[in-house]
């Protein structure tokens, strides 16, 4: 580690664009080696600030909001749904008309403590019924008829980040959502392992005969590029990371585990803006039933121990959690005690400084419905996003968006 | 035919060539050694695992217990294991090359996913047996198909209340692509396919009572259509063609797609949609082998696999850590991520996956070490401490180098990078090489192995 009047003479050098400085330098055969010290500058300037996180959970497959967030005195809910309605008695209610499904008791806790928000009708204009493609309007904020290549949370690297670790996955892969321009966010689910990879001299010295060229050349440059910045952020990931250990009580399952390795990370105080976790299964065209009891209580369970973790290490203040699933289902259930793919879903905001608490608005009406018979949307998510960006991660949402959308007032 | 264009034949419709065949077909013409590749792939070996113990668990009506199905269940899970690594084993040794390249590009497209042993593994048949035949006859297959009739839900559309899941896939991913078609001819076409099922062989029943015969409209025709008929108007569109040749370009030529290479290819598939005559002109083109096709494409992670294997071959003592390096690469055998299948190109390489494979073959074939510890760099010390070096080790596998020596002994140590690497070296990777081209030959070819260049066909 250098000292602070080391790095206060690197950053006197530094006074041209970093990015710049690296091309132009002599040393950019040796860029493998520069970002250390870099950093060691950067965390000197940013330490004991307020850290905001943001922390993205996606339900994949279309989570079924109707039997999640449950209007519990509408007729007009247990007639489409005869066999897969939830009984008043098991609804855990809210307030005198809505309540939750009944794997949700932690989430009621979160609800009572001010420490949840509901965005009811959350879609988008002219609502695409594709897992993929709704999911792609969702990782990219584009339109339903527009087709972008990067995510919004990688142009919001592209936009503000200085290293790929600023967003990462608990994944084995990366989503699109994380991948920009000329940043993408680290996919990990296991530190040590990426670290241990990417330690071999052998790399080392194949970077070191890297040039620009390297770089420029289409799929072969995109290697060279994901190598150069997978050793540098392994590196400090996992120094950074080891240091803490999760406290116990997550459900022993993968998302229970992303939760643990998330808490593991925010606890440690690696820099790290964005965290991208996800749970898939929720395409419940046959059968609901059993299979949303069981994916709603490992997501309730896993985020109570998430949240516990982090008040224990007062890091939940600075810590916001946002779930969303690609869309809705029909409001009719099918033949096959499932429902099928629909529109307008529910938004679950959680954290310690929300503006609004319980309701963000009301629920979703039943008896207007679209020419699908499903949800009209009220709030379009990318509203949600540039609330997000703007009001909590602080950049400019209209850059990141190339668009500008209204801001909502929840945080 | 130039040994570099040979080479691009056989990584795109295989794994690579070795050295004693590519000598042997350079001296023939594109043409002869592209016919010899439709030839050697004419006829079909169906790929299939022991499944005689469930045969004996249901060897009478009385044996559909509750147990039995349970038992029926662990050995599918067992069964599916062995029919994931005994693919992979053919994909490593195969005479029908061409197909069984083709039937893994179509396990990406007729994207099927089931736990039950049976149906995958007919379905997996039904994908090889079509591969290179008629779209036509190969869409309709598929739609009956057993395996995907439980995975789209067909089996839960019924008359009183369609299940549109099959339907809207069959448009948006098998067929003609998103924004080509309207929800409306969505549900319509739903109606058709009402009633489709499968008996506990996996035979194809259509339950009479459950299938819709009212009219309907799609696509602007009106009339009491079934599944086949829905699947022959979608077929009218030259955009059904234009889509699969779209997709079959991305696969087997480059990311990059020229729209004229593409409208030369519908002009060839539509409207009789013949696989085989699309692939043939494909493969005898002259854009097929320029240069910017030739080792510009980011290897799939089974293809990095088969090909590692292919120059040393490697056994696996334990088949659940061949499940496993699948998993982590990104692309494991018969478990698709969804109906959409693997995105393929750059979305298969992030910072994990890219440490991975820059390090797999060290692993598996010399105990994790690519180069010799050079004494200036403590750093590299630290990397190779033992107890490192046993957490990388931990796969149980064999790696036969007595192949490797047997199939590159007539090549020399510089030619070795001709041979294992497709895409252009750049100069100053080349003075490295250079530095490194003192040691064995088996050496070099885990140096080689572990470079990005590597991972390009």
């Amino acid at each position: 580690m250098y000292s602070v009047n080391v790095v206060a003479r690197i950053s006197n050098v530094l006074v041209m664009d970093r990015r710049k400085f690296l091309k132009n330098s002599t040393l950019a055969s040796s860029l493998f080696f520069v970002p250390s010290f870099v950093k060691a500058f950067e965390e000197v300037a940013s330490s004991s600030l307020g850290y905001k996180r943001l922390v993205i959970i996606q339900l994949s497959g279309g989570n079924d909001g109707l039997n999640t967030v449950i209007p519990y005195r509408n007729d007009i809910y247990y007639k489409e749904r005869p066999t897969i309605a939830l009984s008043k008695t098991d609804v855990i209610k809210l307030n005198d008309d809505i309540g939750l499904h009944p794997s949700l008791l932690p989430l009621k806790r979160l609800y009572d403590n001010g420490n949840l928000s509901i965005i009811n009708g959350v879609g988008y204009p002219n609502p695409v019924r594709s897992h993929f493609r709704s999911m792609d309007i969702w990782h990219t904020a584009s339109g339903s008829n527009e087709y972008l290549q990067e995510g919004w949370i990688g142009r919001y690297l592209d936009h503000s980040a200085k290293h790929p670790y600023h967003a990462i996955e608990l994944n084995e892969s990366l989503s699109i959502a994380l991948k920009g321009n000329k940043f993408n966010g680290i996919a990990t689910q296991n530190p040590k392992v990426l670290y241990n990879m990417s330690r071999d001299p052998y790399f080392k010295n194949v970077l070191k005969h890297q040039n620009d060229v390297h770089l420029s050349e289409h799929n072969l440059g995109y290697l060279y590029k994901s190598m150069i910045s997978a050793e540098s952020s392994a590196k400090y990931i996992y120094e950074t990371s080891k240091t803490v250990s999760a406290k116990d009580g997550y459900p022993k399952n993968q998302f229970g585990n992303q939760l643990k390795t998330t808490a593991q990370f925010i606890n440690s105080g690696l820099q790290t803006k964005v965290f991208y976790a996800s749970l898939g299964g929720f395409d419940t065209h046959a059968n609901q039933k059993n299979t949303q009891n069981r994916l709603l209580g490992v997501y309730a369970n896993s985020i109570e121990a998430f949240v516990s973790d982090l008040k224990e290490n007062n890091t939940f203040k600075d810590t916001l959690i946002l779930t969303f699933s690609e869309f809705g289902r029909r409001v009719k259930q099918n033949a096959g005690m499932g429902t099928d793919h629909g529109a307008a879903n529910n938004v679950f905001i959680i954290g310690d400084q929300l503006k609004k608490q319980g309701f963000y608005n009301d629920v979703s009406s039943l008896s207007n419905l679209d020419d699908n018979g499903d949800l009209k949307f009220e709030i379009d998510f990318r509203t949600i996003y540039a609330t997000v960006l703007n009001k909590w991660l602080e950049v400019n949402d209209k850059v990141v968006l190339n668009k500008s959308f209204n801001q909502l007032d929840f945080i | 035919m130039k040994h570099k264009h040979i080479q691009h034949l056989y990584w795109r419709t295989g794994f690579g060539i070795l050295p004693a065949p590519l000598n042997t077909l350079s001296k023939n013409s594109k043409i002869e050694i592209v016919e010899h590749l439709f030839k050697a792939s004419k006829s079909v070996t169906p790929l299939k695992v022991d499944t005689s113990e469930i045969n004996a668990l249901f060897a009478s009506r009385s044996d559909f217990t509750k147990e039995n199905r349970k038992k029926f269940q662990e050995i599918s899970r067992k069964k599916r294991i062995e029919l994931n690594v005994a693919w992979i084993g053919r994909l490593a040794n195969t005479d029908e090359l061409l197909r069984e390249k083709m039937t893994l590009f179509w396990a990406n497209h007729f994207v099927c996913e089931d736990n039950n042993i049976l149906f995958i593994q007919q379905f997996n048949n039904t994908l090889r047996k079509h591969a290179l035949g008629n779209f036509r006859d190969f869409v309709k297959a598929i739609s009956k198909e057993a395996a995907m009739t439980k995975y789209l839900n067909t089996k839960q559309n019924r008359k009183q209340k369609p299940n549109e899941n099959f339907a809207r896939e069959l448009m948006e991913l098998f067929t003609l692509g998103v924004g080509n078609y309207t929800e409306q001819d969505i549900k319509e076409s739903a109606r058709a396919f009402t009633g489709y099922n499968h008996n506990f062989k996996g035979e194809f029943v259509l339950r009479k009572a459950l299938h819709d015969t009212g009219n309907k409209t799609f696509f602007g025709k009106t009339g009491n259509f079934d599944g086949e008929a829905i699947i022959d108007i979608i077929l009218e569109k030259e955009q059904c063609a234009r889509y699969i040749c779209e997709k079959i370009y991305k696969y087997f030529v480059s990311d990059v797609v020229r729209k004229e290479h593409i409208d030369e290819m519908v002009g060839v598939f539509y409207p009789n949609y013949n696989i085989e005559k699309l692939m043939r002109h494909l493969f005898l083109s002259d854009w097929f082998y320029d240069d910017e096709n030739i080792g510009t494409k980011i290897k799939s992670p089974i293809e990095f696999l088969v090909g590692i294997n292919g120059i040393v071959p490697v056994q696996f003592k334990n088949s659940r850590q061949l499940l496993y390096i699948q998993k982590v690469l990104g692309q494991t055998l018969l478990n698709p991520p969804n109906v959409a299948g693997w995105k393929g190109g750059r979305s298969w390489i992030d910072s994990n996956t890219i440490m991975f494979r820059l390090k797999l073959p060290s692993v598996l074939l010399n105990n994790a070490y690519i180069s010799k510890i050079e004494a200036d760099d403590s750093d590299s010390m630290m990397a190779m401490s033992s107890k490192n070096r046993n957490k990388n080790n931990r796969f149980k596998v064999e790696a036969n180098w007595n192949v490797f020596n047997t199939n590159f002994k007539e090549v020399s140590l510089e030619a070795l990078e001709n041979h294992l690497l497709q895409c252009h070296i750049n100069s100053k990777t080349e003075d490295y090489l250079q530095s490194l081209k003192k040691g064995a030959k088996r050496d070099y070819c885990i140096q080689l192995m572990s470079l990005p260049e590597y991972q390009m066909c």
